[in-house]
């Protein structure tokens, strides 16, 4: 075997445990990737310090998509805040809008019909199938598998056509408005949907066939980026980068919302932690939102009210009160803290982002010690979105 | 790893032989889906100009400007709103609030402009070609976003009211009141068609808030009359208010009786404070109705010595004789009063100038006299047998039950007429016949046809209620009398029409559809005119006359520079008309004074 | 029911302040600062608490104080519980919790730049976080006035103008103002 040096004594640590890092030395070098998109995860720069071609230490920078979202809504009415929640996640923005409105609706008091609660899940599902199809085409782009990308972009967009004909939008959808939902599905589109569901389930099969029974990918792959399962807690781990781990960490499971409890499903796991399987973990709980999508449009009532009577919204005023909202959106647990006053705006708004943890303080972590070529890989195999970070 | 692993990749070769999949000719084939939410339409005529548009966008993409050929008319600002799509995030929170539904999208998504400011535009006004577009987001069949339903007023139901004058209308609770106030969304559209400019709005937030003591400052700003206007109020402005298009008007009378009902007395006069220093003017004023006193109130809290001469025993004019006690009760009306009286406002009672005092004296001994007599002489319809001691004028009528004069009701009676004057006496008289009788035998006959009922839609419901028996289209012929000289009823022909072509009155009558209506008595209830026989001849004759009333400039100055005139007597009948009124003369008098300070 | 019970048990020794019930599975205790951590540590390592949720601060600007909101979960029990700290809005400073976990260095560093809020001994907590080379107030603080600050630093597009109904109404009809 070739001898393998002791990577984790690299860079070599003062005696006051900072690192011994002197550029003067000409033994390092800084390295910037981002701000524009390293591998497809948005505006987002990393820094990182290489000796040769291993990173000794990496540091994210953010601050290219802050918006200050959490305190515009500190000046906008419960009813102006629910346009522009969306815009803090664009892959996948149907969290904010549930987690959003689910903790208005309860600070509130208000109950919402049966029937919003099916069609809130299944867009979270279909939400959740587009995020993965274009994190699948950003894993595989990482390592130079362009076409990839290609066949999740198409069938998305597919995916894009069912959100626009449901919702009336294709991005921010704007749906999941306080009190329920805006409208029922429309004629005949449980048809469209399982000839869409059906076109994705057949592309994920050339995926699979062509990105995961890859010797490339695996070679790229396999073993690289792990985390390891006491990191979780500490680093604040969740969603398929927890589950890739082999805990079965799913907010659909764990703590149940919407009408999770009557669908039949069990939460994906893996157990290598490393870039190559948390890839597989994503592939399979597609394939686990195909299925449930499935089951919702059989299980989900056929008619019925979509919406709660509101008090009027151009002066809604909401009890003092605190309360927190979560749901396992594709990256991990997605949350919204609410604090009212009583008055007819928010107090505070906090929006708990996934990748605020796994793209800081993880992805700080992992990169060391890391190859320089593996950096884009490992970064967009922890799946994170910025502007869920900066809000 | 295994081979496996080395020729999978390869399967991706299939794609060879695969059709594209993109859209040939996206611009011209691939409409947005029939909800998508794309580019606004305005309906102009549906469209109010209310704003609820303007103030949902959290983008500020929407601003009210006024457009050419909409004028403003009551219940419409005249104003369009005009999107700015540099901001717009097509949220449809617009769409969804609009109080008439006016705004909607179309499905159309592209749009191409060398010039970025067209793309702030005028939907509805700027033609666009997605204006007829037939598919694009239609928000959900049940509104939601505002509640469309009214409060309902607790109210006596007929049986419990029937037997005698009590209120009928029980007032809203806090919570009720509330509600109903949060459904208003302060668009100001009823500010503009209250003839006194209430600041409407501005006191529903009060209630919202709870905040009723600034609640009754606001009603002060604009009228002495709360208690009054609070309940017998005609309420043009739930006419024009936004709600009443896809839902119940706000029951913004009800709303202003709620505020003054929950204020004491003591603390009503304490909110509105203590006239001003007296300035040595003085003002009589002629009728202490609601125009007079109105303009008493104004006078005096600006320091003027106000005088006001009363003809009958108590003040209020045809609030009190008027309207009978269970639409408005003497007390709340004598709260109004005792607010104006203790500004200072002296009124002498049973003072009939004209009679016990001449106007020459008081063109003398005031710097300026202000003639608020109302219409308290009833018209007479003239036909034969109407001058019959049993046909009666329902003015006097209802004046005597308010004096508490002891009136026989007759055991039958016919009311002429179709108006709420006809409506409240023939309530009245029915109250009256279950107390002495103990059965309701009235007949009321109108001219006009049921659609065209000139009383208001729910006093026609109660009177209903209240059993009285309401015939339309019936036009009176004669005051049948036997040869006894004892009245037996009226003769009606059936109505064909009302007005001529030129829309002057004309009745024309089908004389074969003819009916006697039983009744011991017969009241007319058509109308009523000033009595203005106190001028003298000397001063009839130097006025200037409009149509059979004095004629008075936008101010309510009459041809005689010391005198002016306000109220029904001049403007005809109606409670919120006479306060304006009585505001418009005090500023003008007010203004008079000022200007001769400024000249001594 | 579990949440009343742990707080009960946990009061005395604490020192809890209120207790509020928001949802079966979701309850806010007030803790003094000084009782945070040690109470932050029992909780992960003897209540099963081992998720920090998330770290955040609401500003009270009228009582003159920050709310610091440390929100823990209980996966095994399906339990979150939101511990609300409230320290002087003057010279903010409270006590750092990333040697529980390494994830709260970023929520500090945030809190310091959003809202002034001082964390000493926390890793890296004066590197910019997302506001490069600000020089105003901390933003998300409550006496922070983004309308004013954006009308100070920005200008609208020209061409811009609104009327208000009512007094365009009556001007129309009546030609008051």
């Amino acid at each position: 075997m070739a001898y393998q040096p002791d990577r984790s004594q690299y860079p070599q640590k003062k005696a006051d445990g900072t690192l011994d890092i002197d550029l003067a030395s000409g033994k390092y070098l800084k390295l910037w990737q981002g701000p524009q998109h390293p591998g497809i995860t948005g505006n987002m720069a990393i820094e990182l310090t290489v000796c040769g071609d291993e990173v000794v230490e990496g540091k994210t920078h953010v601050g290219y998509l802050h918006r200050g979202f959490e305190k515009l809504m500190e000046r906008r009415t419960f009813m102006q805040c629910f346009p522009i929640v969306c815009r803090i996640c664009v892959p996948e923005p149907d969290f904010n809008e549930y987690c959003y409105a689910a903790a208005v609706e309860e600070l509130a008091g208000l109950e919402v019909p049966e029937l919003a609660h099916w069609i809130r899940t299944l867009i979270l599902e279909m939400g959740r199938i587009n995020s993965y199809l274009m994190y699948l085409g950003g894993q595989a782009g990482a390592f130079g598998q362009g076409v990839i990308g290609q066949w999740t972009t198409y069938v998305r967009d597919l995916m894009l056509d069912r959100f626009e004909e449901l919702t009336g939008a294709r991005i921010y959808h704007m749906f999941i408005i306080p009190g329920g939902v805006r409208d029922n599905l429309p004629e005949g589109f449980a048809a469209r949907m399982e000839t869409t569901l059906q076109e994705i389930e057949s592309t994920l099969g050339d995926v699979e066939r062509v990105m995961f029974h890859n010797a490339v990918f695996k070679k790229r792959a396999v073993g690289v980026g792990i985390i390891a399962p006491e990191l979780l807690d500490s680093y604040g781990i969740t969603g398929p980068n927890a589950r890739a781990a082999g805990v079965a960490k799913d907010v659909r499971k764990d703590q149940p919302y919407l009408v999770y409890p009557e669908l039949d499903f069990e939460a994906v796991t893996g157990k290598d932690s490393d870039i190559y399987t948390r890839a597989d973990v994503r592939r399979r709980d597609l394939l686990l939102s195909i299925d449930l999508i499935r089951q919702i449009l059989v299980k989900m009532p056929k008619s019925g009210a979509v919406m709660t009577k509101l008090p009027n919204v151009l002066h809604w005023k909401i009890p003092r009160g605190e309360t927190y909202i979560r749901g396992e959106c594709s990256r991990g647990e997605y949350g919204y803290y609410l604090v009212t006053d009583g008055s007819g705006y928010p107090r505070r708004v906090n929006v708990r982002g996934p990748s605020y943890t796994h793209s800081i303080a993880l992805f700080e972590r992992l990169v060391v010690n890391a190859n320089i070529s593996d950096v884009a890989a490992l970064l967009v195999s922890l799946h994170t979105y910025p502007p869920e970070i900066e809000r | 790893m295994s081979i496996r692993d080395v020729l999978s990749p390869f399967t991706a070769w299939k794609n060879l032989f695969r059709d594209p999949v993109t859209i040939a000719d996206p611009l011209n084939e691939r409409p947005g889906a029939a909800r998508y939410r794309g580019f606004h339409k305005n309906d102009m005529d549906k469209c109010i100009g209310c704003g609820t548009c303007e103030t949902i966008c959290q983008n500020g993409a929407i601003d009210m400007l006024p457009v050419s050929g909409v004028p403003a008319k009551l219940g419409d600002s005249g104003l369009r709103p005009r999107i700015d799509y540099g901001r717009c995030c097509w949220c449809a929170l617009c769409v969804d609030v609009c109080m008439t539904g006016s705004l909607t999208m179309s499905n159309e998504y592209k749009w191409v402009e060398s010039n970025p400011d067209l793309f702030r535009f005028t939907p509805g006004v700027d033609k666009k070609h997605w204006d007829n577009a037939e598919l694009g987001y239609q928000r959900h069949a049940e509104k939601h976003l505002t509640p469309g339903e009214r409060v309902e007023m607790p109210e006596l139901e007929p049986a419990a009211r029937i037997g005698s004058f009590t209120e009928i209308v029980d007032g809203y609770s806090i919570e009720q009141a509330k509600l109903e106030a949060d459904r208003c969304v302060s668009c100001g559209l009823c500010i503009a068609t209250c003839p006194a400019h209430m600041a409407i709005p501005d006191y529903i937030k009060a209630v919202r808030d709870g905040d009723y003591e600034r609640g009754v400052q606001l009603l002060y700003e604009t009228n002495p009359f709360s208690q009054v206007c609070g309940r017998v109020c005609t309420h043009r402005c739930e006419d024009s208010c936004a709600a009443r298009h896809e839902g119940d008007p706000i029951a913004i009378r009800w709303l202003k009786r709620h505020i003054i009902d929950q204020v004491p007395q003591e603390k009503v006069l304490e909110l509105i404070g203590k006239p001003a220093a007296p300035t040595g003017k003085k003002v009589a004023i002629i009728g202490a109705g609601p125009a007079g006193l109105t303009a008493a109130f104004d006078l005096a809290r600006k320091g003027h010595a106000v005088t006001v001469f009363e003809a009958q025993a108590a003040a209020g004019g045809m609030t009190r004789y008027g309207i009978p006690e269970y639409r408005l009760p003497y007390d709340a009306l004598d709260k109004d009063i005792a607010v104006i009286t203790a500004m200072g406002v002296d009124i002498q009672y049973n003072q009939r100038v004209g009679t016990d005092i001449a106007m020459q004296q008081l063109q003398s001994d005031y710097d300026a006299v202000m003639l608020a007599i109302g219409l308290h002489q009833g018209r007479s319809t003239r036909i034969p047998g109407s001058d019959h001691p049993q046909v009666r004028k329902a003015v006097d009528l209802l004046r005597q039950i308010t004096t508490g004069e002891k009136i026989e009701a007759p055991k039958s009676m016919v009311v002429i007429g179709g108006g709420n004057v006809a409506m409240d006496i023939a309530r009245s008289m029915a109250r009256l016949q279950l107390q002495q009788h103990g059965e309701i035998r009235v007949t009321l006959t109108a001219l006009e046809d049921k659609a065209h009922f000139l009383a208001d839609p729910v006093e026609i419901k109660e009177s209903l209620e209240e059993q009285i028996n309401i015939l339309d289209s019936r036009g009176p012929q004669a005051c049948v009398i036997d040869d006894s000289g004892k009245l037996l009823g009226l003769k009606t022909w059936k109505v064909l029409s009302i007005f001529d072509a030129e829309r002057r009155f004309a009745p024309q009558y089908d004389e074969s559809d003819e009916q006697i209506h039983e009744g011991e008595m017969v009241v007319e209830a058509i109308g009523q005119m000033a009595d203005v026989s106190l001028l003298g001849n000397e001063l009839t004759e130097k006025l200037e006359w409009n149509r059979g009333r004095i004629q008075i400039d936008s101010n309510g100055r009459t041809s005689e520079n010391w005198l002016w005139s306000a109220g029904d007597c001049v403007k005809g009948p109606d409670v919120i008309n006479a306060v304006a009124d009585g505001h418009r003369v005090a500023i003008s008098i007010d203004s008079v004074f000022t200007q001769q300070e400024a000249k001594s | 029911m579990v949440m009343q019970a742990l707080y009960d048990t946990l009061k005395p020794r604490f020192l809890l302040g209120e207790f509020t019930k928001q949802r079966d599975d979701l309850a806010f205790i007030t803790v003094e600062a000084v009782r945070l951590h040690a109470l932050l540590r029992h909780l992960r390592d003897q209540e099963g608490f081992t998720h920090l949720v998330l770290l955040t601060a609401v500003d009270w600007l009228e009582d003159g104080q920050f709310q610091l909101t440390y929100l823990l979960n209980n996966r095994a029990k399906r339990q979150d519980v939101g511990l609300r700290v409230l320290i002087a809005r003057d010279n903010a400073t409270m006590e750092s919790i990333h040697d529980l976990w390494a994830a709260a260095a970023t929520y500090q560093r945030e809190l310091r730049e959003m809202f002034g809020i001082d964390f000493p001994d926390s890793p890296r907590l004066h590197e910019d976080f997302i506001l490069e080379g600000w020089q105003d107030i901390p933003p998300y603080r409550r006496d922070f006035d983004t309308l004013k600050y954006a009308q100070e630093n920005y200008r609208d597009r020209p061409g811009r103008e609104t009327r208000d109904p009512a007094q365009h109404m009556k001007q129309q009809l009546y030609g008051e103002d």
